[in-house]
């Protein structure tokens, strides 16, 4: 290692604990910036009584957004939220299709045509002592 | 008199090569005096502007259409705001057009990118600021863009929007960006950029023995030219903002409601239509970083023009940085018409 005279040394040293400086300022930056004032998103949701949900019907829960589904095999609900970047899509046709970007997605949530590469996932429903239909995000 | 920023600016007297509106477009000027009438119609609209979600669509409303002319100033803002997306293009374009980028003018030229990126960014959070049904999905789709990046991309988010799904924290968040953060990093690349201009002997002509024209112009005619292009644009703006009001939608209720216009705001087209190919991260991010790659490395990798070649168009010389350029401009205009396309 050649030898390092006063100068430069001081040069060194300076940009060292410019570097350091700035960069513990990013990291105060960063965390700063990463503290959450939102609450969590709701992630459970009450759908009221079991009952009002016939056989064979498709729901729309906008507020989910799901659609709760209730056939032979029981109740299971099927998200909404586009497995591309994330608008709900829409569930007007039996197939459901992202305004955003186009994806297809068909009754299951199977992706028809991408840009998605995921399928819609389902969530899961439960139903509580008193009969009532509660739905889970996760 | 003391010299001051002013007379830095304007000399006694410069080449008249250097101001013929045939050869500048007058382009940056007009830009710095889109961001001036930004400004002060950004400050009006601030008195009325409410940054909650409840609010601020219907504060835009009541600016719009209940305060006296405050529908000019929020269309003259919202149509300023525009009109300097293409002008800076057009200056973009004007100065590899002429190969003015070249050394001593490299680092003013980075300079200009990243104000063209930041002018971007400002004219995005502009946009969300309406918190409309307009903006909802661009909202949406903008920031999970952000969670597509790998590794950070989560932490990004959050840094980005203040939670785990946009609410108040991330309206509050952007309205800081637009009115402070941005808009402090503007004006002030903006005065250094203007500064550079002088500092690399004006604009770019040959040097004073290969000049063929020798005419120079005062500081009077400059200002002339300047007033004369404010006047102008002044006029266009009044014109747009009694003719086309800007676009105001009722608030967002629910952000996962459908809302009917799912469409990017128009600088953005080109990249919704490329989000339409496949994975989110290599089109609506690594492409879109790759372009400005390319265009910030063209004063350093591609064949410059000569000395004797500056201040006219088409210096052949840089035949290859213009065909790159040529090539970009087509590509996001090309995506932005078949985004525009109905039922694509
Ligand atoms: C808000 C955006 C911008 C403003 C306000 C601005 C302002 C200006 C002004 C007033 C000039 C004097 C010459 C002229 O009017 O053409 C200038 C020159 C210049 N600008 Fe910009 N500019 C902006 C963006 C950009 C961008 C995006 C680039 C390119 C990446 C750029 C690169 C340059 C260069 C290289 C010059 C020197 C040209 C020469 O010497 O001929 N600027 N700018
Ligand atoms: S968000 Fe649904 S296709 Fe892009």
């Amino acid at each position: 290692m050649p030898e390092l005279d006063r100068r430069d040394f001081l040069k060194q040293a300076t940009r060292a604990l410019l570097s350091i400086s700035g960069l513990l300022g990013l990291g105060g930056l960063a965390r700063f910036f990463y503290f959450q004032t939102e609450p969590p998103s709701q992630s459970v949701f009450d759908l009221g009584p079991a009952t009002a949900y016939a056989v064979g019907t498709r729901t729309l829960l906008p507020d989910v957004p799901a659609v709760l589904i209730h056939n032979e095999n029981g109740f299971s609900a099927l998200s909404l939220v586009c497995t591309h970047l994330g608008c709900t899509v829409e569930s007007e046709a039996s197939e459901l299709v992202c305004p955003c970007h186009g994806s297809l997605f068909d009754e299951q949530g199977n992706v028809v045509r991408g840009p998605a590469s995921k399928p819609l996932p389902t969530l899961q429903i439960e139903t509580t002592a008193e009969g009532n239909l509660q739905l889970f995000l996760t | 008199m003391r010299p001051n920023f002013f007379h830095h600016l304007h000399p006694p007297t410069i080449p008249a090569q250097q101001s013929r509106w045939r050869y500048t477009l007058g382009a940056g000027g007009t830009a710095v005096f889109l961001l001036f009438v930004l400004a002060i119609t950004g400050m009006l609209e601030m008195f009325y502007y409410t940054p909650t979600p409840e609010q601020a669509a219907l504060s835009v409303q009541t600016i719009s259409y209940h305060v006296p002319l405050g529908g000019l100033v929020r269309n003259t803002h919202y149509w300023s705001a525009q009109l300097l997306m293409i002008v800076m293009a057009a200056h973009l374009i004007r100065v590899v057009m002429t190969g003015a980028y070249r050394s001593p003018r490299r680092f003013n030229y980075l300079l200009g990118l990243v104000l063209f990126v930041a002018v971007v960014l400002l004219n995005f959070t502009g946009y969300i600021l309406r918190w409309d049904q307009g903006i909802q999905w661009a909202l949406v789709v903008g920031t999970n863009l952000l969670k597509t990046i790998p590794v950070a991309g989560d932490a990004l988010y959050v840094m980005l929007i203040g939670g785990s799904q946009p609410g108040p924290a991330t309206l509050i968040r952007f309205y800081a960006w637009h009115i402070f953060g941005l808009g402090l990093l503007v004006v002030i690349l903006t005065g250094w950029h203007i500064f550079r201009v002088r500092r690399d002997g004006g604009i770019a002509v040959p040097p004073p023995r290969l000049r063929e024209d020798d005419a120079r112009i005062t500081r009077f005619e400059l200002v002339q030219r300047e007033v004369l292009a404010m006047i102008l644009i002044t006029a266009i703006l009044f014109i747009l903002a009694i003719f086309f009001p800007a676009p105001i939608d009722a608030p967002i209720e629910q952000l996962t409601t459908m809302a009917n216009d799912a469409s990017a705001p128009w600088f953005f087209l080109w990249v919704q239509q490329m989000l339409k190919w496949g994975d989110p991260f290599v089109w609506g991010i690594v492409v879109p970083l790759v372009v400005m790659l390319i265009l910030a490395l063209i004063p350093y990798v591609l064949p410059q023009a000569q000395d004797a070649e500056l201040g006219r168009w088409f210096p052949k010389s840089n035949r290859l940085a213009r065909l790159v350029l040529i090539g970009i401009s087509l590509l996001v205009i090309v995506l932005t018409l078949l985004a525009l396309l109905p039922g694509s």
